[in-house]
């Protein structure tokens, strides 16, 4: 989106705290059902950050298919479920301690540089084109990879 | 400047949820980790579209896909849990060793 610049930053912070909140409820809540919601909140929060990176097919693509599709299909699965402890053989401390660490070391030793350039055609069109001319061979397989996982789910759960 | 908290964020929620997937004993909570691992991925791929690429758009495109992808994959991976939880009547996932002996 074209917004002026302390615009844009503020609903980044905004969406970004959103989704810092909302990644630490989705691994430190202990009601299933609560971290189902968070989830919930991270992809929502996921969609209208893409919003604001002007991809606006994959906004609605989000929407529809993760927090409409995915989401409901694991509220399915946490409603049937019961249990949820963490592990007590070994120390959660030292796995989180390890991964910041690593994460520190990708963030310090990573450079960038900025080239913005400008779109004429709309992102919806791009997208149809691809799809229909580049990309059409990878459209049909992927059509085909969701017939059979969309089989093979209720195969597997029809027993 | 942007790009840099962009991609700082995305790789946030990455090790956020690889900590979670490792670390959970529910089943269904690492399905959700897992699912935020590949939406850490998207960002990164939208967020280069966004700043970095021309009209050809491919990475939007990549990002579509991997959309799809993961929509399969989560109906799978519910329909297994699901599946081992009517076996075995508990979802604890160290206690899922069909496959020794």
């Amino acid at each position: 989106m074209d917004l002026p610049g302390p615009i844009h930053d503020f609903l980044l912070v905004f969406l970004g705290s959103g989704l810092i909140l909302g990644g630490l409820g989705v691994v430190l809540l202990t009601n299933p059902i609560y971290s189902t919601f968070s989830l919930g909140l991270v992809l929502v929060c996921i969609s209208l950050f893409y919003i604001l990176s002007n991809s606006h097919f994959v906004v609605a693509a989000q929407l529809l298919i993760y927090v409409g599709a995915i989401n409901v299909v694991i509220l399915f699965a946490v409603m049937f479920i019961n249990g949820s402890e963490y592990y007590k053989d070994f120390n959660l401390l030292t796995i989180g301690m390890a991964l910041l660490r690593w994460f520190v070391q990708i963030i310090w030793t990573t450079r960038s540089n900025q080239i913005i350039e400008q779109d004429l055609i709309s992102n919806s069109q791009q997208i149809g084109i691809h799809l229909a001319t580049d990309f059409f061979l990878p459209f049909e397989f992927i059509s085909i990879i969701l017939l059979v996982a969309l089989i093979g789910a209720i195969a597997v759960a029809r027993q | 400047m942007m790009l840099e908290h962009v991609l700082v964020l995305s790789a946030y929620l990455f090790f956020t949820d690889i900590y979670g997937l490792i670390t959970s004993r529910n089943m269904v909570r690492a399905l959700m980790c897992l699912e935020l691992i590949l939406n850490a991925v998207n960002i990164n791929f939208v967020t280069f579209y966004d700043l970095f690429d021309s009209r050809q758009l491919e990475g939007n495109i990549f990002s579509i896909f991997a959309i799809v992808i993961v929509a399969a994959e989560a109906s799978i991976g519910s329909a297994i849990v699901s599946l081992i939880y009517r076996k075995k009547k508990s979802t604890c996932i160290n206690q899922s060793t069909f496959l020794t002996k």
